[in-house]
């Protein structure tokens, strides 16, 4: 997981979320955040217009880590 | 051509007004019948409250209200063209317009209806200035009217919590492109490979020519919410786009964004996206919910009452809805009386 994307998906989800900024670690997972399904598809979203990068909110199960969400994102990017 | 050349014929705003029935429901009254909670609601729609009509009332009633009030803010007595905007017609057939002129005291008048679900408005606007150009009328009643009370299955947690019934109306009137109030570039279009996104599957010549029984859930207003979230927030800023683009526009000349009025977060996402501040987006989603094509005329209506839109102010209005269909336009403020406020806010006590 490269940290930068890790960052910019933090910035992206503390823009749309309210839970505590402490909360927001690479072992976070979207349920334990409380995200909810359209938060999901907001998130996707500006994965994709922030970070050039389609994944699609299927793809963002509630169980993924940030960090794992990270890495998915790089993933992608190297395709 | 000298700067006060009048400019080519164009559609003006002459008068404006909103209406919606008394009842009014609130998070708390949606709780005791549905699994939810007023913090949930207000966290994912950023609505408080919604009107609902009363038994027996129609989209008619509600468009004959706001039309008289849009007429005599206006000052006209009548028009040449009556256009309701609706996706809950009184009734199958006939259109709803007809009834609505007649009740106005506008029989006579060219009266039907635009079906383009919530892009009804943006779609009404445009047909309305068609017919004030082309010349077929001086001056149009527009109406936006929606009742989706009588189609939302009230137990239907995802929609019933979104949904409100109102109605918001126009007057237009011939003038010309450089006055104040004139409607100006659109960008109007449709996909309708996504028809099933958001629809009333019974009902229809499709499903009455198959015959058989149908299922109570047809009859009802359905909404696949994740994928018309995705669709929404792109279409709607790629459709505000490429208005700004035909007027030679940036978002810088922007005063007022005034989007279709479906869910605070879609709002705050397509601001976002076009990169407005989001205290130039026209929001009163909290106050009546998503009242489909009424919702824009509504929100206009409410912000001018206000007077939180000033004579001057330059607006980008953009909707999005079922079809799919989508549509945008820009209109700059006219001088006009301020109206009256359609709906009491219901402004909670500041702590």
């Amino acid at each position: 997981m490269s940290t930068t994307t890790y960052h910019r998906l933090v910035e992206i989800l503390a823009k749309l979320h309210d839970a505590p900024a402490d909360r927001f670690t690479p072992e976070a997972t979207f349920a334990g955040l409380d995200v909810d399904s359209l938060t999901m598809v907001e998130i996707s979203i500006r994965i994709e217009r922030d970070l050039g990068v389609t994944v699609h909110d299927s793809e963002l199960r509630p169980t993924l880590t940030l960090g794992r969400t990270a890495a998915l994102i790089d993933a992608q990017r190297a395709r | 051509m000298p700067s006060h050349a009048p400019g080519p014929p164009a559609a003006v705003l002459c008068g404006l007004a909103g209406w919606v029935p008394s009842r009014v429901v609130t998070n708390d009254e949606l709780a005791e019948r549905l699994d939810t909670d007023d913090a949930w609601i207000r966290t994912r729609t950023g609505i408080r409250r919604r009107h609902v009509v009363e038994p027996g009332q129609a989209t008619s009633d509600l468009a004959v209200e706001s039309g008289r009030r849009a007429l005599r803010h206006a000052g006209v007595g009548s028009v040449d063209a009556v256009i309701v905007t609706t996706t809950t017609p009184d009734r199958p057939c006939p259109a709803t317009a007809p009834t609505v002129a007649a009740r106005l005291g506008l029989a006579g008048a060219a009266a039907f209806d635009v079906g383009a679900v919530c892009t009804g408005f943006v779609y009404g606007l445009a047909t309305a200035v068609g017919l004030i150009t082309s010349s077929v009328a001086e001056r149009v009643l527009l109406i936006g009217a929606d009742t989706y009370s009588t189609i939302v299955d009230p137990l239907d947690r995802a929609n019933a919590i979104i949904f409100g019934d109102g109605a918001g109306a126009v007057v237009l009137r011939a003038g010309t492109a450089r006055e104040p109030g004139a409607v100006g570039r659109f960008d109007l279009g449709s996909d309708g490979a996504h028809e099933d996104l958001i629809t009333v599957a019974a009902g229809g010549s499709r499903q009455r020519s198959a015959g058989g029984e149908v299922r109570l859930r047809d009859r009802h207003f359905a909404m696949r919410g994740n994928e018309v979230y995705r669709h929404a927030v792109t279409r709607m800023a790629e459709s505000a786009r490429a208005t700004l683009r035909r007027a030679g526009w940036t978002i810088d000349d922007v005063d007022h964004f005034v989007p279709h009025q479906a869910n605070l977060r879609i709002l705050h996402s397509v601001a976002d996206d076009l990169g407005l501040p989001r205290e130039r987006c026209v929001a009163n989603v909290d106050c009546v919910g998503n009242t489909g094509a009424a919702s824009i005329p509504l929100a206009l209506a409410d912000a001018a009452a206000r007077q939180a839109i000033r004579p001057g102010d330059r607006l980008l209005l953009t909707a999005f809805g079922g079809g799919l269909t989508w549509g945008s336009c820009l209109l700059a403020w006219p001088e006009l009386p301020v109206p009256a406020h359609p709906y009491d806010r219901g402004e909670e006590p500041t702590p």
